[in-house]
């Protein structure tokens, strides 16, 4: 009994083991995959490390992420290890209350310390704007900066004050430990308070700096929340560019990454734990009530031999930060420079670098995951952007507030490359603010394995016959949208009754258990996977869930005969934008040709170039030494008549958008 | 002996307006070995630390060779001390240890301008290893400081103090964390040190035994108030209140009363003693030490009384002996079993006679005899005020 027990919990801990890693596990497994599906191996490769290298965005939110861990780790750990001392020089009472305090932001949830710092650097640059206006108008000696803006500086700032009570957090128990006659000896034979500071404080209290600056240096690594929210617009972190990646899928870069990421955090708490459990063997191996034990590691660094390993090490560090500084200068030195905002894997980097060859002008590429974080960063003041690529109707919602720019179209030609049908859209139907950017249509996905007919139809989303196999797409206006069309009304109808009766239809279908559950990212690896029969998703996603399908599986695309939405993705320059020519000038870049055939191959969505949309067949066959075939091309730019079925979502009124968001929480599915 | 090296004017110390130095007055002689001492909380500890310059008295003045140092730090001092438990540093071998204050650089003045002075480090070797020889540890400079004994630590303690070559050493408590046979050991050895080099040695201490067999002078404290100052012998013989008779070696104490010079009544009994000028029919506190009483047959007897228990403690017997409700210590060599009724002699050399003061009637009675001062050994951190939170 007692051993059927056992075997019990050892299964219990396993299967508990087996949770807890099994997802990075196959996260790890999956970045060496050869294709690109998280769901189906095709084999080892280290083609995505190797892609990841390469990959601009990240190596830069690398370096920024390195270059804020190190800073913010080296003068926490300084301030730390100073406060700590500071507290033990206090009576007991006093030190533990500070203790304490100093324990709550540890345990602080960090969306709020996120959310309170950025409150309070935006509260301070307003009223340092103030004070800098008065200043710079009683003299004119000096001229103080009016706009102070979210940044590299807060980002520091964040990342230090959420470190320093880690740092107090260990070196406090070596201070603890150390006898305190310690220091009043070193006084007594003669040095000074700084001098005992650094011949006995420190080496006494060195493992405890140490493991402090290891695990802030890891937390700020790690960090993603705080970052997001104090690091505004022209700077981000690794977690940060790899958040922004997801808006269209995780790729296998991300899974690279996030391994890398990963082993990093691990190696970083494994030295933290060994260290501190050598230490423990140490303490418990030294006699009972004897002064203090000592520093094997530190005594035996400390000799000679170690010194040159010390300043060698000293060294490389010094290099690093020389560099890191150096690389950060680069990035804010009055070069031209213009900052862009977009998506997540939605542009060739090589652009980027062939666009700051020819014209000298750096660009600030960052990303954000969704229209909506876009809108509410640009609503908050914290962001900085000069352009943005919304969507359609977030473009309508965004000319409609005054947040964008009229566009010098003179300083654009390649606009007149622009095809006419994406000219004079219905969200900026004189054309004053937008340069299109790419379009694409959505439709229905299927595995033709698993249906029993060819569908042309909405109504297949709502068929008894695939009851279990349908993916509703979790995002409210494309899965009403798509009710609306089956019930022949207008996506962009403000009419309640039939939004209504739109979503009776999917309720309806709910109740009957059509549907496997609400999905969006995750229906790659199941229409893939051969898992789902039937999702509502964009063409440009299908054509690489085709790439990747499973053996016995055969997806297919369709545009239903009842219509569909067709979306547009526009260049925009935001009001204001302090870098405005050179905003037009990458619009203007990023609008040619041959920019737009790279980005069609890259991303799979088509592009709104008249000449590139035809070349692109040409294009390809060039690249890939094999044709395009017409379908594909028909699938991810659909032919006129096509298009013609289908409707631009517009922004929809306040109530309209107030009833969507309410009948989506209504429907309860997992 | 005879220049004032060290001198505390008036005194007073006071923490959280907790008075802890009562207005201390006290003079330290050059080459002397000084001892403070008292029981926990007398505020020896304190008095050691205002003149190794880690408290600065809330009044009064220190004097260094007549020159007041209040407000000079205890690096400028010519001061070292031994530390309680050593405060050894750890992270530094025996050698790096007593080498320490040698390699601090000290700022001299020269022709107006600061400049560094460091000692060359054939000098440190040579002055470390003669040091290491002084307190016996040849050939330990390269040991850690944990792979030492007790008693070695003591020393590397001692020599990194010495080392500097202080005018006066500061010794707290350095040998209670000691066993009693290694403490033996020591005591000989720091007065043998003290001989050699011819320094002040000022040590705080709350073991009367320690303080007898090695001071020139012991300073007796409590709560906050120096006792009394003397000479070992004259501390034990002459003890001027009940604190310091019972606090030195063990002591009857009874009530008494002075009837004229050289004669006391007490037991309703006069004795002839050998004191004199206290005012007629002064009351007084009576001190008969427990090795001095002779017992004799009952019909000898000054008085009678019944012992009521016995210790054997290898040379004596600890006998108490119950005087109409009054129990006395007697130490004697001749066993006599307890319910016994044995008889005394007081000789009049064995009487000491003290004025009364605010500990009268607070000791001396063995009514329940218990070994009070051995449980005292643990030295408690009291003392220290509010340093002494920590352990």
């Amino acid at each position: 009994m007692k051993k059927a027990n056992r075997g019990g919990s050892r299964l219990l801990i396993g299967l508990m083991f087996l949770f807890l890693y099994l997802p990075i596990i196959l996260l790890i497994i999956f970045s060496f995959n050869a294709g690109d599906s998280s769901a189906v191996w095709r084999g080892f490769s280290l083609h995505w490390y190797n892609q990841l290298f390469q990959n601009r965005l990240i190596m830069e939110s690398l370096y920024m992420t390195l270059l804020v861990s190190l800073l913010a780790t080296v003068i926490s750990t300084a301030a730390g290890t100073f406060a700590a001392i500071g507290l033990y020089s206090l009576s007991r009472r006093k030190r533990d209350a500070l203790l304490v305090v100093n324990d709550i932001p540890m345990m602080n949830a960090d969306i709020v310390t996120g959310v309170s710092l950025c409150l309070f650097f935006v509260a301070f640059f307003q009223g340092w704007g103030s004070f800098a206006r008065w200043f710079n108008g009683i003299q004119s000696a000096v001229e103080l900066p009016t706009r102070l803006t979210l940044g590299f500086g807060t980002l520091l700032l964040a990342h230090i004050a959420f470190n320093i009570p880690y740092v107090i957090l260990n070196v406090a128990p070596r201070l603890r430990q150390m006898d305190k006659n310690l220091v009043d000896a070193a006084q007594d034979l003669g040095c000074t308070w700084m001098q005992a500071f650094w011949r006995v404080i420190l080496p006494e209290i060195k493992p405890g700096i140490v493991s402090g600056a290891l695990i802030a240096f890891t937390m700020s690594v790690d960090d993603f929340v705080i970052s997001y929210f104090t690091a505004g617009s022209s700077t981000s972190t690794l977690a940060m560019t790899i958040y922004g990646m997801t808006k269209r899928r995780i790729t296998p870069e991300i899974n690279a990454v996030s391994t890398l990421l990963f082993l990093t955090v691990l190696l970083l708490l494994v030295i933290v734990n060994v260290r501190e459990a050598r230490m423990e063997h140490r303490e418990a191996s030294r006699e009972p009530r004897k002064p203090s034990l000592i520093e094997r590691l530190a005594a035996r660094t400390s000799g000679p031999g170690w010194r040159w390993v010390k300043w060698g090490a000293g060294a490389v560090m010094a290099c690093f930060f020389v560099a890191a500084v150096m690389f950060l200068r680069g990035a804010t030195s009055s070069r031209p420079v213009v900052n862009v905002c977009s998506w997540g894997e939605y542009i060739d980097t090589d652009l980027i670098t062939q666009f700051e060859e020819e014209t000298g002008i750096r660009v600030n590429y960052q990303t954000v995951e969704s229209n909506e974080t876009l809108y509410s960063l640009l609503k908050s003041g914290g962001a900085d952007y000069d352009v943005v690529v919304p969507s359609d109707y977030m473009i309508a919602r965004l000319i409609e507030e005054d947040m964008l720019e009229e566009l010098d179209y003179g300083n654009i030609p390649n606009f007149s490359l622009i095809d006419e049908r994406f000219r004079h859209l219905s969200y900026d139907p004189e054309n004053r603010y937008t340069v299109p950017y790419t379009w694409g249509t959505l439709g229905i996905i299927y595995n033709t394995n698993m249906v029993e007919e060819e569908i042309t139809s909405w109504s297949a989303l709502y068929d008894d016959r695939y009851a279990g196999n349908v993916l509703l797409i979790n995002n409210s206006r494309d899965a009403l949208g798509a009710a609306l069309l089956y019930l022949g009304c207008s996506v962009n109808t403000t009419d309640e009754t039939e939004i209504r009766e739109a979503f009776a239809l999917i309720e309806d279908a709910n109740r009957r258990g059509v549907f496997q559950g609400k999905v969006m990212d995750e229906v790659f690896q199941k229409m893939e996977g051969g898992n789902a029969a039937i999702a509502t998703y964009y063409a440009g996603d299908y054509l690489s869930m085709v790439g990747n399908q499973a053996d016995g599986v055969d997806l297919a695309f369709v545009i239903p005969e009842e219509g569909s939405n067709w979306f547009v993705d526009a260049m925009c320059v935001l009001k204001g934008a302090p870098h405005k020519l050179e905003a037009e000038t990458w619009i203007n870049f990023i609008a040619s040709t041959e920019a737009n055939l790279a980005n069609m191959d890259y991303i799979g969505y088509a592009s709104p170039n008249r000449v590139a949309l035809e070349e692109y067949p040409a294009y390809y066959e060039a690249l890939y030494e094999e044709e395009l075939d017409q379908e594909t091309y028909e699938i991810m730019a659909a032919p006129a008549d096509v298009l013609e079925r289908c409707e631009v979502y517009e922004n929809l009124p306040q109530e309209t958008q107030q009833l969507y968001s309410q009948l989506w929480v209504e429907l309860g599915i997992g | 002996m005879s220049k004032k090296l060290i001198s505390l004017a008036d005194c007073c110390m006071a923490f959280n307006g907790e008075l802890v130095l009562d207005h201390i007055n006290l003079y330290i002689n050059d080459s002397e070995f000084l001892t403070l001492l008292g029981p926990s909380g007398c505020g020896k500890t304190t008095t050691l630390r205002i003149i190794g310059g880690f408290l600065t008295p809330t009044s009064g003045e220190v004097l260094f060779d007549g020159v007041r140092i209040n407000d000079i730090p205890p690096n400028l001092r010519q001061v070292n001390t031994v530390f309680q438990r050593y405060a050894l540093f750890p992270h530094l071998n025996v050698f790096e240890n007593v080498a320490f204050g040698l390699r601090i650089p000290k700022t001299e003045m020269e022709g107006g301008r600061k400049k560094k002075v460091k000692i060359p480090e054939e000098e440190i070797r040579q002055r470390v290893l003669e040091m290491l020889e002084v307190v016996s540890l040849k050939g330990f400079e390269n040991r850690r400081i944990t792979e030492l004994s007790g008693g070695q630590q003591q020393r590397v303690a001692i020599a990194r103090a010495l080392v500097n070559r202080p005018k006066v050493l500061l010794l707290d408590e350095p040998l209670g964390a000691l066993d009693l046979r290694l403490r033996k050991d020591m005591q000989s050895e720091l007065k043998r040190i003290q001989q050699q080099l011819g320094i002040t040695f000022i040590y705080v201490t709350h073991d009367q035994e320690e303080a007898l067999a090695m001071s020139d002078t012991i300073v007796v404290m409590d709560q906050g108030r120096i006792q009394q100052i003397g000479t070992p012998e004259d501390i034990y013989n002459e003890p001027k209140n009940a604190f310091v008779a019972d606090f030195i070696g063990e002591s009857n104490i009874l009530d008494g009363v002075m009837h004229e010079d050289y004669v006391v009544e007490f037991f309703n009994r006069k004795f002839r003693c050998l004191d004199k000028g206290f005012a007629p029919m002064e009351p007084v506190d009576v001190v008969i030490r427990p090795e001095d009483v002779d017992i004799v047959p009952t019909d000898k007897g000054q008085l009678n009384g019944t012992v009521t228990s016995v210790t054997f403690k290898g040379v004596h017997y600890d006998t108490i002996v119950d005087f109409k409700g009054f129990k006395w210590l007697i130490q004697t060599t001749d066993y006599h079993p307890e319910g016994e009724t044995i008889g005394i002699i007081l000789n009049p050399d064995d009487i000491h006679i003290m004025r009364k003061s605010e500990y009268s009637g607070m000791f001396g009675d063995y009514s329940s005899y218990s070994e009070e001062y051995d449980e005292l050994e643990d030295v408690s951190l009291l003392e220290e005020g509010e340093d002494g939170d920590e352990e």
